[in-house]
């Protein structure tokens, strides 16, 4: 698991040189460097969660670490600075990144001490969740709240929490994506009058540019220099990637800048890599991925106690939720939506978040292996 | 412990790692769909976005007479490009802008303001990014010299060698060599593969234009790696393009020259052509111009200039200036009376005029010339004489005389300007002033007058029939394949006809045409009166052939407004004649 980490930062740093030597901005050529300082900055923190005891970790420090989040959620919104459209930066880190560990080890903590199997610890689940994921949805930031929540869901599921409330929600869920999707496609499907569009659109829940996201996932030959125009994009630069690739550096719809060059080092940083190492270079990441995500599912089976598993259960989702809908999205099987890919995007925060979520897991393998066993 | 009742499911573990695996199975599943089996087709849509076919284009071939000079050469010159893609900004006007404002800075520098206006900037901008825009053209030394000091500091600009076309002899053979423009190369059929074409030199006009094929050579290809925003990050050289050939012409400057002296001055044209093979030799208008006003690009101020010259310079009148043959059609009345099997001896009587109904033509003598055989009314030229044959032998026979020797029809000559002429007739006059044939038409037709037109192009080619009995195709390019056909009229009557030719220059109206050529020279004296009564003017003609007896040089020229045909066109003749003829 530890080199699987180690081979998947090497493989983001390398991608990063790429996506960023392709920039005119001169800054961004050096970001490879930045993404490895940050690693061993992570691997540090790694190390350190690794050693401790997870046990008294998260007694010690979960409840105030939630109540830390929370209040960096609310800072960001009042203070953070404003990207691209959105509030998620908070002097040199984005909150909602943090978050997302400490929900997930507040969920270990509160559900992994004993049996909470009652309706009242299911609203009080879903509080916990809910809390941060609201403030985070104001940043907005649907992609970090679209991770959390399956992960979080599935701790609950797996700390049998209410079972039929949990299976209620997720079937209400899956009913509303589905009807959201359905409602996307009547109203903007060929040949609809424009009063009609408008008519359904205003029951949709989703900002104008989330609807066109969906709209490109729908349809997505349509308009190919507008909304569509990143997607044909991304699935150019994976597409015309091959079996073998175009070889490290030499990707060529990431340097002559057909990829947005605003998304080629963050959430589309799997096309820069598809592109220069082809299919062969796509499977060895899945793999990657495999050889991390697999041990982080199997701590949870072997973990000797609760919160030793929902941790490992949590840590292993969410990463899991971010891989397979980064490279879902960039070939066109989700709607688009911004999310950074593990170890391999350029997001410092991220990037240190999931190296201590690892950590953890780490932690939970040395200090929390089942005696039974 | 209990699994079952412990707080955490162990099966729902087992069942996250078969999702994880699972999730990772369905996305590899479909890179591969991606990138395996569709990579073909996105790899063919990244080089439709990303990859530029440019034609470039070939160095132009010369032209050059019959004695190797070069009438229409290269020569090397320096431009300024400018290569956009150093001026990428945030937005297009900005590129415009900063592109526009360094022309203006280097138009300072070097002494002379681009010929680009921020138009031609935005539209190469918009269209043609990829490749270099020429900001300046043929660069003097000084300017270049200035440029070259402060090149440093206009970053994407460079001087690149270029080719211009030069006149080495300015204003010789100047409409039948035409001239040349600038354009996107012309896309042969299948050319669309091209999304840049290479400005290059296109003929506008003469045998630039009519040869523009032949001289252009072969276009190269060119592949530009265009970025996302249309900037050139690399390019390659597919094939290279190759020079044309030479087009070496059958004119000869000398004969050229010395055409156009004759002409200098006047309006009119001269044409010289071998009549064994159909060479032309010599292809003069009057006035011409300076070919060398047109590069690299002809001035308004100039082309306006003559544009508006009432002489129109830029009329080529040897072969796109048509005009009544007057009385150097008469040769053709007389063959095609000596077909019909009218004798050659008195024939007619003149009295100085010819009568029809109430229509009344003089003759040149008022008194008239008296009985008139064929060879002594071609010497002088005897209208009554003609009038009457024509009448006699009818407007068919006289039509399909003319026509057997080329005139009412183009000529075939490898040229832009050919025009046909007319011959006209009954139906002819009717489809076009909606009248009938009356025999006064034919009167006047018989005499070269009237609706009958030819080009001098068409008269040499007259000429030189009669004296070889053929009718050839005159060709320009050298070591065409000569066409002739023989003209439907026998040997003997023919020699009646030539006799006259030469009696025409013995002593007869046209005596000037041999005075001093060193060959005995046959010809036919013409005056074509047109306009209107109270402003008569006179277009005067001669054609000739030389050496009589076995010709080797037609010539036909004409003057317009001169005198007559014996004073004022057949010395011009002799002047040409001597310089083929007379050993220098």
């Amino acid at each position: 698991m530890f080199a699987a980490m180690l081979a998947l930062v090497a493989v983001g740093t390398v991608a990063i040189w790429s996506a960023g030597n392709a920039r005119t901005e001169a800054v961004f050529h050096g970001m490879w460097k930045a993404n490895l300082t940050t690693a061993i900055s992570g691997l540090a923190v790694y190390f350190a969660l690794a050693i401790a005891d997870y046990r008294k970790l998260l007694s010690w420090t979960a409840v105030a670490a939630y109540l830390v989040a929370l209040l960096l959620l609310v800072a960001v919104l009042v203070l953070g600075s404003e990207v691209y459209g959105g509030r998620r930066w908070l002097w040199f880190f984005q909150p909602s990144e943090i978050a997302k560990l400490c929900v997930i080890c507040m969920i270990a903590k509160v559900f992994g001490d004993e049996e909470r199997r009652t309706f009242r610890w299911f609203v009080a689940g879903c509080a916990i969740v809910a809390v941060p994921v609201l403030l985070i949805l104001m940043e907005p930031d649907l992609g970090t709240a679209l991770t959390l929540i399956p992960a979080t869901l599935l701790m609950l599921f797996v700390a049998r929490v209410w079972r039929r409330g949990l299976v209620t929600l997720l079937a209400v869920g899956g009913v509303a994506v589905f009807a959201v999707l359905g409602a996307v496609y009547e109203a903007e499907k060929p040949g609809v009058p424009e009063s009609r569009r408008e008519r359904i659109l205003k029951w949709v829940p989703l900002k104008n540019h989330q609807v066109s996201r969906v709209k490109v996932f729908l349809f997505p030959d349509e308009d190919l220099t507008g909304a569509g125009y990143t997607l044909r994009q991304a699935k150019i630069s994976i597409g015309s990637g091959g079996f073998s690739g175009k070889g490290i550096g030499k990707g060529e719809s990431n340097h002559l800048k057909y990829l947005p060059q605003s998304i080629s080092m963050n959430d589309f940083i799997f096309c820069v890599y598809a592109e220069e190492t082809g299919f062969v270079g796509s499977l060895l990441l899945l793999a990657l991925f495999g050889a991390l995500l697999v041990p982080g599912a199997w701590t949870a089976v072997v973990a000797s106690d609760g919160s030793g598993r929902l941790l490992a259960i949590g840590v292993s989702t969410l990463v899991f939720a971010h891989v397979w809908i980064n490279i879902a999205m960039s070939i066109g099987l989700v709607p688009i939506t911004g999310l950074p890919l593990p170890f391999i995007s350029s997001g410092r925060t991220f990037l240190v978040v999931v190296m201590a979520g690892f950590g953890l897991i780490q932690s939970v393998s040395i200090h929390g292996r089942s005696n039974t066993k | 412990m209990n699994r079952d009742e412990s707080i955490v499911s162990d099966l729902s573990c087992w069942a996250t790692m078969a999702v994880f695996i699972a999730g990772l199975v369905v996305l590899a599943v479909h890179l591969k769909e991606v990138q395996v089996d569709a990579a073909s087709g996105y790899n063919y849509k990244k080089v439709r976005q990303s990859v530029r076919r440019v034609q470039t284009a070939g160095m132009r071939g010369r032209i050059i007479d019959r004695r190797g000079r070069v009438l229409a050469d290269n020569r090397r010159c320096v431009s300024i490009v400018c290569d956009a893609s150093a001026y990428q900004k945030k937005s297009w006007n900005e590129t415009v802008d900063a592109i526009a404002a360094a022309i203006g800075e280097i138009g300072e520098t070097i002494g002379r303001p681009s010929h680009l206006t921020e138009r031609a900037i935005r539209r190469h901008v918009n269209q043609s990014l990829a490749i270099p825009l020429v900001a300046w053209r043929d660069l003097a030394e000084t300017e270049l010299a200035r440029f070259m000091e402060h090149e440093h500091l206009f970053a994407g600009f460079s001087v690149v060698e270029t080719e211009e076309r030069i006149y080495p002899f300015g204003s010789l053979a100047s409409h039948l060599i035409g001239y040349v423009g600038r354009d996107r190369g012309a896309g042969d059929a299948g050319d669309e593969k091209f999304n840049f074409r290479e400005f290059e030199l296109y003929g506008r006009s003469g045998l630039e234009l009519y040869y523009n094929g032949y001289l252009r050579g072969v276009p190269g290809e060119k592949k530009l790696l265009v970025d996302a925003r249309g900037f050139t990050e690399r390019e390659w050289v597919v094939s290279e393009a190759r020079r044309g050939p030479d087009l070496v012409l059958t004119l000869d400057a000398d004969i050229q020259r010395v055409a156009e002296e004759q002409l200098k001055g006047m309006r009119g044209a001269c044409v010289v052509m071998d009549p064994r093979d159909g060479s032309v030799l010599a292809f003069a208008s009057s006035p011409g111009y300076d070919l060398n006003d047109f590069v690299p690009t002809l001035s308004h101020d100039v082309y306006d200039r003559y544009l508006n010259d009432p002489d129109k310079p830029l009329l080529n009148r040897a072969s796109g200036g048509t005009y009544a043959p007057g009385s150097t059609f008469k040769p053709i009345t007389a063959l095609a009376g000596l077909s019909m099997g009218y004798p050659k001896d008195e024939l007619y009587d003149c009295s100085g005029s010819f009568e029809l109904g109430d229509m009344t033509l003089h003759c040149a003598r008022r008194w008239g010339h008296g009985p008139m055989s064929v060879c002594s009314a071609l010497k002088v030229s005897c209208n009554t004489f003609f009038c009457n044959l024509g009448c006699d032998i009818g407007t068919n026979a006289l039509m399909s005389a003319a026509r057997s020797f080329g005139l009412g029809s183009k000529t075939g000559i490898d040229f832009t300007d050919d025009r046909a002429g007319i011959v006209p007739d009954d139906e002819w006059k009717r489809k076009t002033y909606g009248e009938r044939w009356y025999p006064g038409d034919l009167a006047q037709m018989s005499i070269g007058q009237g609706m009958l037109l030819a080009s001098p192009l068409q008269m040499a080619m007259v000429a030189g029939a009669l004296g070889t009995g053929h009718v050839v195709t005159p060709h320009l390019k050298s070591g065409e394949p000569s066409q002739k056909r023989p003209l439907p009229f026998s040997k003997e009557h023919l020699d009646v006809v030539r006799q006259g030719l030469r009696m025409v220059v013995a002593g007869g109206s046209g005596e000037r045409g041999g005075a001093g050529v060193a060959v005995e020279v046959a010809g036919k004296t013409g005056t074509a009166e047109f306009g209107p009564v109270s402003r008569r003017r006179k277009n005067t003609w001669f054609i000739a052939y030389a050496p009589a007896e076995k010709p080797m040089a037609a010539v036909a020229l004409i003057v317009e407004d001169g005198e007559s045909g014996g004073g004022t066109a057949a010395p011009r003749v002799a002047e040409v004649l001597k310089r083929i003829f007379n050993a220098r």
